[in-house]
C-alpha cells in the first residue's frame, strides 16, 4: 500500500516541480476573466436594459408633427422620454433638419396622421456604428408603441406589463463560469492522466516501475489519484475565488464532491482511452473528441452534470446529494472497467521494447 | 416554473415546466420550488432575485410567443400596425447650404426607405451567430495543428533529429516541409466549410489563409519549448485558448465599432452578410498575421538546433537561450532594435491580458497592479536581448551596454508612435491607454525615460551581481512610478 502513496507522490511532486500546473491556473483564470469582459462589452453594445440602465440612452431624437398626428406624437414622445431619451418637437421637417445639420440631434421620426397602418420615417445619421447604436436604443419605445397600437385596434396582447430583473448576468455567473471552472481541472485531469500514462510506457520506465512491489492497476489508480487530488485543490481555489467575487455558492459540499467526481470520471475514461490506443496523439485526439460530444450531447440531457452544478449552486429544489450519488455510481463502474483491462499496458510496452531491440 | 389553465406553452429547455392546480401553483411558489407561477394569463412571482430573474427570461419567452399567436388569430396589419422606414440622412454643415447653388441639391432626400421594418419582428442586427459560424473555420485548423506539433515531437523521442540536421536539408526546409501536409488539409477543410454554408470559397480561403498560417506559426513554437508530454498539452492547450479568443472578441463588434477589423472573422462576418469590404479592411488584420508567420520561421529555423531542443531545463532558462539564439546571428546594432520595434505588438497584447485579469481586482488595487504589470513587460522586452548577449559574453563594454541600451529604447518608441498613427480613434482617446502606450508628451521625454529604464535594467543584471529578475523588478517599479506621475498630470 505504501507503494501505492509513493507513486502518487512522485506524479504529484513531478507536477509541481515543472511547474507547468501554472499554466493551466492561468487559462482558467484567463477563461473565466475574459468572458466576463466580452459579456460586459456585448451588454454595453447590445442590451437596450444595459445601456439605459448605465445612463446612455442619452441620444436627442427629434419628433416632426405636421399638425394633425398630435395624439401619436404625444404617445411616442412619453415612451421615448420614459427611458430618458431627449425628446424635441418640431412642426416640420426642414425645422427638425436644420437642428440635426448642426449636430444637436441624433435622429428625427416623422409621425403622420392617425391609419391603419402607422408608418412611421426614421432618419438615421451614416456613420454605421452609430446608426446601430440609435437603432438598439429606439428598439424598445417603439416595442412598446406597436403594442400601444395593437390595443387601440382591438388586438389583445397578454403579459406586455412585465419588468422583473436582467438576468443575464446570473445566468451567465451560474451556467457558464461556474461549469468552466468547475470542470476545466477535471478536463486537465484527464489530459494528465494520458500524459502520464502514455510517458511511462514510450520512455520504457513501466517495466523499471514494476520492480516495485505494485501491481499495474494500483500504479494507474496511484496516477488517477495524484490527478484528482489535483483538481480537489484548483475546484476548492475557484469556488474561494466566486466567493470573494460575491458569487454566493450554495451546496459548496456537493459541488466540489461533484466535480471531483466528474473529474475521476474523466481521468478514468482517459485511462481507458490510453490502455486502448497506441499512442499519446491519437490517446489526446480521441479523448478531446469524446469530451466534445458528452459534453455537447449532455445539454439535451436533464441529468447532465454542467445543469447539476449550476443547480445545486443556486439551491434548486428538486437537486439534491441523490443526482451526485449516480455520478459516483458512474465513476465507480468505470473504475472497475479500468481495473480489469489495465494489464494491457504492460503487454504495449513489452512489445515498444522489442520494436526497439 | 408552473403552470395551470390556458396558459401559453412553454417550450423554452431554460424553463423547467410543471403542471399544476392554482392553489398547489400559489403554495409551492411561495415555497420557493418554482419561481414564477402562470395561471392562463395572469403571472405571479416573488419579490427576490431568483423570481424577477425568471420573470425577465420568461418576459422574452413571452413576447416572441404571443406574437406568433395574435399572427394567426388576426389579420396581418391589425397584428401589424405599426412600420418603421429606415432612411439614412448627411448632415449638410451650414455654411455648405448657404452656398450651393439654386439648381443643385445636395441635401436631397430619397423617397424610397434604406429597409422597412416592423419592430417586433424585427430585433436590430447582432453578429453573435455569424462569428459562430466563422469560428467554425478555426476549429479544424487548431486541431490538424496539434498533428503538425506532434511531428515534430516525434523526432525528439526517436532520437532522428540529430541524423535530419546532419544531412544537406535546412532547418527551413524541414520546418516548410512539414508545415505543407498540414497547411493542405487546413485549406481543405476551410473550402468544405465554405461550400457547406453557402460562402464564396473564394473569399473565405483568401480572408482565413493569414489566419492559418498564423496559427501554424505559433504552434510551431510548441515543440521547440516543451520538455515533457505534460508540457505540450498544457503550453498547447494556452495557446488555443489565446488565439481563439483574441480572434473572436474584436468580431463580436462587427458594426458597431472599427476595432472589429483586428480580427479575421470580421471579414467572413461582413462576408455572411453580404456587406463589402475594401483593401485597407482586409490587410488590418492580415498583415500582422503574415509578419508573425515570417517571424517564426525566421525563430524556428535559429531554434532547430539540437542542443536547444533536447536540453532539459527551465522555460524561463529556454526563453533566454532562445532569444540569444535568434539575436547572435546578426550584428547586435542593428539586430537589438528591430527586435525591439518587432515585439511592441506582443507588448500590446499583454498588456491586454493583464487588463483581462486585472479585472478581477479591486477598482484602487487594480490601477497599481495594471501600471506594475504593464511596465515590467515593457521593460522586459527592451532588455531581454540585451542581456543574454551580456551574459554569453558576445557584449562585453560599458559603452557597448549604454549604446545598445539607447537603440533598444529608440526602436521600442519609434515603433509605439507607428502603431499610435496606424491605429484606430478609438483606442488612443481612452486616457489609461494613452499613458500605457505613451502616445502624451514630446518625443524625447518618452525617450531619455525609456533610456534610463533599460539601461539600469541592463547594467544591473550586466554588470552587478544582482539577478535580471530582480534588475527588472526595479526597473519596472520606477517605470510605473513615472507612468503614474504622467497620469496624475494628465
Amino acid at each position: 500500500m505504501s507503494a501505492f502513496f509513493a507513486v502518487m507522490r512522485k506524479e504529484l511532486n513531478s507536477v509541481l516541480r515543472e511547474r507547468t500546473i501554472v499554466i493551466a491556473i492561468l487559462i482558467q483564470l484567463f477563461v473565466a476573466s475574459f468572458s466576463s469582459t466580452l459579456l460586459l462589452g456585448m451588454l454595453s453594445m447590445y442590451d437596450t436594459d444595459t445601456i439605459v440602465s448605465v445612463g446612455g440612452a442619452n441620444i436627442a431624437v427629434g419628433l416632426v408633427n405636421d399638425g394633425s398626428s398630435w395624439p401619436q406624437v404625444q404617445k411616442l414622445s412619453s415612451l421615448l422620454s420614459a427611458q430618458k431619451t431627449r425628446v424635441t418637437l418640431f412642426n416640420s421637417f426642414q425645422a427638425a433638419r436644420a437642428v440635426f445639420n448642426s449636430g444637436k440631434l441624433d435622429a428625427i421620426i416623422e409621425v403622420p396622421a392617425d391609419q391603419a397602418v402607422m408608418t412611421l420615417k426614421l432618419y438615421l445619421p451614416p456613420q454605421d456604428v452609430k446608426a446601430s447604436f440609435i437603432r438598439i436604443i429606439l428598439q424598445k419605445p417603439l416595442e412598446a408603441y406597436e403594442n400601444d397600437l395593437r390595443l387601440n385596434r382591438g388586438v389583445d396582447i397578454n403579459f406586455t406589463g412585465l419588468t422583473g430583473k436582467p438576468a443575464t448576468s446570473f445566468e451567465f455567473a451560474y451556467s457558464v463560469i461556474l461549469p468552466i471552472l468547475m470542470f476545466f481541472p477535471a478536463f486537465v485531469a484527464g489530459g494528465m492522466v494520458i500524459d502520464s500514462l502514455s510517458e511511462e510506457v514510450e520512455n520504457n520506465t513501466l517495466q523499471t516501475l514494476l520492480s516495485a512491489p505494485i501491481s499495474i492497476p494500483q500504479l494507474v489508480f496511484a496516477k488517477i489519484g495524484a490527478a484528482l487530488i489535483l483538481a480537489a485543490v484548483q475546484c476548492s481555489a475557484w469556488l474561494v475565488m466566486l466567493s470573494i467575487n460575491r458569487i454566493a455558492i450554495q451546496n459548496a459540499a456537493w459541488v466540489l464532491i461533484l466535480a471531483v467526481i466528474i473529474a475521476g470520471i474523466l481521468s478514468t475514461l482517459a485511462g481507458l482511452v490510453v490502455v486502448f490506443l497506441k499512442d499519446r496523439e491519437r490517446s489526446q485526439f480521441v479523448f478531446s473528441l469524446v469530451l466534445l460530444v458528452a459534453a455537447g450531447g449532455s445539454y439535451f440531457v436533464d441529468l447532465s452534470p454542467l445543469k447539476i452544478i449550476s443547480r445545486l449552486a443556486v439551491n434548486d429544489f428538486y437537486t439534491s446529494g441523490w443526482q451526485v450519488s449516480l455520478f459516483a455510481l458512474l465513476f465507480g463502474l468505470l473504475a472497475l472497467l479500468l481495473g480489469r483491462f489495465s494489464r494491457r499496458l504492460m503487454l504495449r510496452a513489452i512489445a515498444l521494447k522489442k520494436e526497439m531491440g | 416554473m408552473g403552470v395551470s389553465g390556458n396558459a401559453p406553452l412553454i417550450t423554452d429547455s431554460r424553463f423547467s415546466v410543471q403542471q399544476v392546480t392554482p392553489d398547489q401553483g400559489q403554495r409551492i411558489l411561495q415555497a420557493r420550488a418554482i419561481d414564477v407561477f402562470i395561471n392562463g394569463t395572469n403571472l405571479a412571482s416573488r419579490p427576490d432575485d431568483r423570481s424577477q430573474y425568471a420573470v425577465y427570461a420568461l418576459k422574452l419567452y413571452l413576447k416572441k410567443e404571443e406574437v406568433q399567436r395574435i399572427t394567426s388569430a388576426y389579420p396581418y396589419d391589425q397584428s401589424f400596425p405599426l412600420r418603421v422606414g429606415i432612411y439614412t440622412l448627411n448632415p449638410i454643415p451650414p455654411s455648405a447650404a448657404a452656398g450651393s447653388n439654386a439648381g443643385a441639391n445636395p441635401g436631397a432626400v430619397s423617397t424610397t426607405p434604406d429597409e422597412t421594418i416592423i419592430p417586433s419582428l424585427t430585433p436590430p442586427p447582432t453578429p453573435f451567430v455569424q462569428v459562430l459560424v466563422s469560428l467554425l473555420y478555426i476549429l479544424p485548423v487548431t486541431f490538424i495543428s496539434i498533428f503538425f506539433t506532434s511531428s515534430f515531437m516525434d523526432e525528439k523521442i526517436n532520437r532522428r533529429l540529430t541524423t535530419l540536421l546532419s544531412t544537406p536539408v535546412t532547418p527551413l526546409q524541414i520546418i516548410l516541409g512539414k508545415m505543407l501536409p498540414y497547411l493542405l488539409f487546413a485549406t481543405g477543410a476551410t473550402t468544405l466549410i465554405a461550400f457547406i454554408t453557402h460562402a464564396s470559397v473564394a473569399l473565405a480561403i483568401a480572408i482565413f489563409t493569414p489566419a492559418t498560417l498564423f496559427i501554424f506559426a505559433i504552434y510551431l513554437m510548441v515543440p521547440l519549448f516543451y520538455r515533457t508530454f505534460k508540457d505540450t498539452t498544457f503550453i498547447a492547450m494556452l495557446v488555443t485558448t489565446m488565439t481563439t479568443a483574441f480572434l473572436v472578441f474584436p468580431a463580436m463588434f462587427t458594426g458597431t465599432s472599427e476595432l472589429a477589423y483586428l480580427s479575421p472573422l470580421a471579414l467572413a462576418v461582413k462576408m455572411y452578410r453580404g456587406e463589402p469590404f475594401g483593401w485597407r479592411e482586409y490587410l488590418f488584420p492580415s498583415l500582422p498575421m503574415l509578419v508573425v508567420f515570417g517571424l517564426a520561421l525566421y525563430a524556428g529555423t535559429c531554434l532547430l538546433n539540437e542542443e536547444f531542443l533536447m536540453a532539459y531545463r527551465s522555460l524561463t532558462r529556454k526563453m533566454l537561450d532562445a532569444v540569444y539564439l535568434v539575436l547572435h546571428g546578426s550584428r547586435p546594432s542593428i539586430a537589438i532594435p528591430v527586435f525591439s520595434l518587432l515585439l511592441v505588438p506582443v507588448v500590446y497584447l499583454g498588456q491586454v491580458v493583464i487588463l483581462v485579469f486585472a479585472s478581477n481586482l479591486p477598482p484602487g488595487v487594480m490601477l497599481g497592479g495594471v501600471l506594475a504589470a504593464a511596465a515590467l513587460v515593457e521593460e522586459t522586452v527592451k532588455s531581454v536581448g540585451i542581456f543574454t548577449l551580456v551574459e554569453k559574453g558576445a557584449v562585453r563594454s560599458l559603452r557597448a551596454i549604454l549604446g545598445l541600451s539607447f537603440l533598444s529604447a529608440a526602436g521600442f518608441l519609434l515603433s509605439e508612435k507607428l502603431l499610435v498613427f496606424l491605429s484606430i480613434s478609438a483606442v488612443s482617446q481612452i486616457p489609461l491607454a494613452g499613458i500605457l502606450f505613451s502616445s502624451g508628451g514630446l518625443f524625447l521625454v518618452p525617450l531619455a525615460a525609456h533610456f534610463l529604464f533599460t539601461s539600469l535594467v541592463c547594467l544591473l543584471a550586466g554588470k552587478t551581481r544582482l539577478p535580471y529578475r530582480y534588475a527588472l523588478l526595479l526597473a519596472a517599479l520606477a517605470h510605473a512610478f513615472y507612468n503614474y506621475m504622467l497620469l496624475l498630470h494628465a
